[in-house]
């Protein structure tokens, strides 16, 4: 900037001069040259006037160094000349200056040298004698004059150069002082000259226009981070070199990394993680399970395109672990129940094939006929449970809730295995109080029913069962204890699987389906209550469920 | 021209890794194949040994073209030219547990197998080559150290398995060749920890620029 603000400064100042000296020497010169026109005219007329007179002595008088006079007569030949011998002189009839006279009566004529640094200014004019007197007188010519003024020019051109380079150098700082000092951040407070406001209103807009964006954006961001980050499913980007660009916390997690930085095969490299990435980056989709440990996981990487080609891929791990547990129990199960109905289907044909052979005496016919009945029996228990137990599975709505009394509920149960009781002599007892809970009749009947009938099932002969139903201010509870066999500590986490057996002889002799607790477990899920159990190998069990209220 | 650089550097990382996976992967289903005598795995260490032959080959292509075409400098030569070793050293854990697998099947007939210490070994073993390229993986300079201090366990064990063996030779066990085909097993798995210790200098080299002989 300094140098154009110079550049124009000292364009002017050396334009002015050129142009003042140009309009000086112009207007001065032409003045110049009437006056020398004039002083000629008359200097011509005195010296006329002398010659006329007949002084031809004048011309060895005349001492005028800067003026020549010469007379020259109608012929052209020279008569007589202040500075040089007239005889040695050519003939001047073709001079403009003399022929003017000579048809006029007066003439004049400039002429320059040869270099051009002189020029002489003639004057003729005809006397009355016929011959032509001329005078003339040489002076320097406006180059001249230029070429000696050159060495103060140059000088005051050298002044007029180092003064506009001080000059625009402190312009351009006082320009750009206040532009420099402008506070980005709060131009509307600056202190600076009026020109410079558009600016000001530029970065004023600029700046709201800058927060408005970088808080758009930065809300994105947390948007996504919010999103990320509450994700169960771990989650990574990255780019075509496999390197990590972003990735939530529940990655790092599921992988057991603590840090994702540079590659993302330093977080895992499995063959299933190394394939799922390298497929992705080659531009398919990919899915993979993946074990880790002892979890298993579900990858997803989908690449991502740029105009036609992948730039990188956004990896997906979700954690199957219990949804492939829960598919291995939901298999287990199937096999369970088509076992368990098989069985007794198997003894059904086995017998009926028999009596359809014929032949066969008839009480053994009638024992066939028990056995039937019997295993028809056993397979209408089983599936009436294992609907049951589908229907709490399921948590239909199709229930009824209301308020049911605990204590008059189990009066109704103990009533009714009351036989069965009676069948292996183990007594019942029943204490505690009224107690009401909000749930489904039919559903706490069949867990109570469940309870003391595995009460009796696995008890001594002639042992106890007691019932107690306690009332609460924050739950309802409902202990059954029997002075059975008892359930081993190892075993008494699995006995409300469905079909789980601690001895399965026995539990087949006392005709159960294995899904009785599983049905009583599945019911207390479905009222939010809790069950535990206390029990000692050959001393006893002890259910408890506890109804929150 | 730099980006391109960059882009082939961390190709040659992402590589690398996966050529270290795969080594681990043979290692470990060989060394499966011997304990829990799993017939299967046999086709899937080959297929590793083949892959992993594969990867060599592209590895050195992008070592070469990366010298050739970029010249490296300083520590990118430096990881460069130790990349170059490792493959080979992987590359010889690869073989050698494809030759385990080969001769495993003979071996399993025998119970023999399961009287020695070649299980602990093969653990052993194992447990340096995850750590090698683990070391490498994740710049773990300790680590490296780590793996070349374990070496003696596994150099020990080898020791002590050749002994049983021996013993087993004197007391006239009737299955011979059983024996011999341990002892080659037991040498595979020994050179493979003198393998992984190679890596974990080259590891160590790639990152101090130092060749560590071991002193502590």
């Amino acid at each position: 900037m300094t140098s154009r603000i110079f550049r124009s400064v000292f364009f002017t100042s050396v334009l002015t001069l050129l142009a003042s000296l140009v309009l000086v020497l112009g207007v001065l010169f032409g003045a110049f040259e009437n006056q020398i026109e004039k002083e000629l005219k008359s200097e011509a007329g005195y010296i006329a006037y002398t010659i006329e007179n007949g002084d031809m002595d004048f011309f060895n008088r005349f001492s005028d160094s800067d003026k020549r006079v010469t007379l020259i007569d109608s012929n052209g030949e020279v008569i007589a000349d202040t500075e040089a011998d007239a005889g040695k002189m050519d003939n001047h009839s073709d001079r403009e200056e003399v022929k003017e006279a000579l048809k006029d009566g007066s003439g004049t004529k400039v002429r320059y040298s040869k270099t051009l640094t002189e020029k002489t200014v003639y004057y003729a004019r005809k006397l009355s004698n016929g011959t032509v007197l001329r005078v003339s007188t040489t002076q320097y010519t406006i180059i001249t004059i230029v070429l000696g003024l050159l060495q103060p020019l140059i000088f005051v051109l050298v002044i007029a150069m180092a003064l506009s380079l001080f000059l625009s150098s402190r312009v351009s700082k006082r320009l750009v002082k206040p532009i420099n000092s402008i506070d980005l951040d709060n131009p509307e407070n600056c202190d600076t000259y009026d020109e410079l406001s558009p600016l000001l209103h530029k970065i004023i807009n600029q700046n709201r226009t800058i927060a408005g964006q970088i808080e758009k954006a930065r809300q994105v961001q947390e948007e996504f981070r919010l999103i990320t980050e509450n994700m169960s499913e771990g989650f990574l980007v990255i780019d075509k070199s496999a390197k990590i660009l972003s990735y939530n916390s529940a990655a790092l997690k599921l992988l057991d990394a603590e840090k994702a930085e540079d590659n993302v095969l330093t977080l895992n490299r499995t063959s299933g993680f190394i394939d799922t990435v390298t497929t992705a980056l080659d531009g398919r989709r990919a899915e993979n399970a993946m074990l880790h440990g002892d979890r298993t996981y579900n990858l997803i990487a989908n690449p991502v395109f740029n105009s036609g080609e992948v730039i990188g891929a956004v990896i997906v791990i979700i954690d199957v672990t219990e949804t492939a547990k829960r598919e291995a129990m939901r298999r287990e199960f199937t096999a369970n129940v088509s076992h368990e109905l098989k069985t007794p289907l198997t003894s059904i044909s086995g017998f009926a094939e028999l009596m359809k052979a014929g032949g066969i005496p008839e009480e053994t016919v009638v024992d066939f006929s028990t056995s039937i009945y019997t295993e028809a029996q056993r397979l209408i228990t089983l599936v009436t449970d294992i609907i049951k137990i589908s229907e709490l599975d399921e948590k239909s709505d199709r229930h009824d809730w209301e308020k049911v009394n605990l204590y008059e509920l189990s009066q109704d149960v103990i009533k009714r295995l009351k036989i069965s009781a009676e069948k292996k002599n183990v007594s019942f007892t029943l204490n505690g109080g009224d107690a009401e809970v909000y749930g489904v009749r039919q559903i706490l009947d069949e867990m109570v029913y469940n309870l003391c009938d595995n009460a009796i099932k696995y008890n001594r002969e002639g042992g106890r069962v007691s019932v107690s139903v306690k009332d609460g201010d924050k739950e309802a509870t409902l202990s059954v204890s029997d002075t059975g066999i008892g359930i081993p500590q190892t075993q008494q986490s699995r006995i409300f699987e469905r079909f789980y057996r601690v001895d399965k002889s026995r539990s087949k002799a006392e005709g159960g389906t294995g899904l009785g607790l599983s049905i009583v477990k599945h019911g207390a899920i479905y009222h939010n209550a809790e069950i535990s159990v206390e029990s000692e190998i050959g001393k006893g069990t002890k259910m408890t469920i506890s109804f929150k209220k | 021209m730099r980006k391109h650089y960059n882009e082939q550097l961390a190709q040659l990382n992402t590589e690398l890794i996966t050529m270290g996976a795969l080594c681990e992967e043979a290692i470990s289903g060989a060394a499966k194949y011997l304990i829990e005598n799993d017939e299967s795995l046999k086709e899937k260490i080959f297929e590793a040994d083949s892959k992993i032959d594969q990867k060599e080959r592209d590895i050195e292509t992008l070592c070469m073209k990366l010298i050739l075409q970029q010249q490296p400098v300083a520590k990118d030569l430096r990881v460069i030219s130790s990349a170059l070793k490792m493959i080979s050293d992987m590359e010889r854990i690869g073989d050698q547990a494809s030759d385990i697998a080969e001769i495993v099947c003979f071996v399993n007939q025998s119970s023999i197998g399961s009287k020695v210490h070649i299980a602990d070994m093969a653990r052993a073993t194992i447990n340096m080559v995850t750590d090698s390229v683990e070391s490498f993986v994740k710049n773990d300079i300790d680590l490296a150290y780590e793996v070349i201090k374990h070496d003696d366990v596994v150099d020990d064990l080898f020791i002590r398995v050749k002994n049983e063996l021996i013993s087993g030779v004197k007391e006239g066990a009737n299955d011979a060749e059983a024996l011999i085909d341990l002892l080659m097993i037991a040498k595979y798995f020994e050179r493979i920890g003198d393998h992984a210790e190679n890596i974990a200098e080259w590891v160590i080299y790639s990152m101090t620029g130092k060749h560590k002989t071991i002193k502590d």
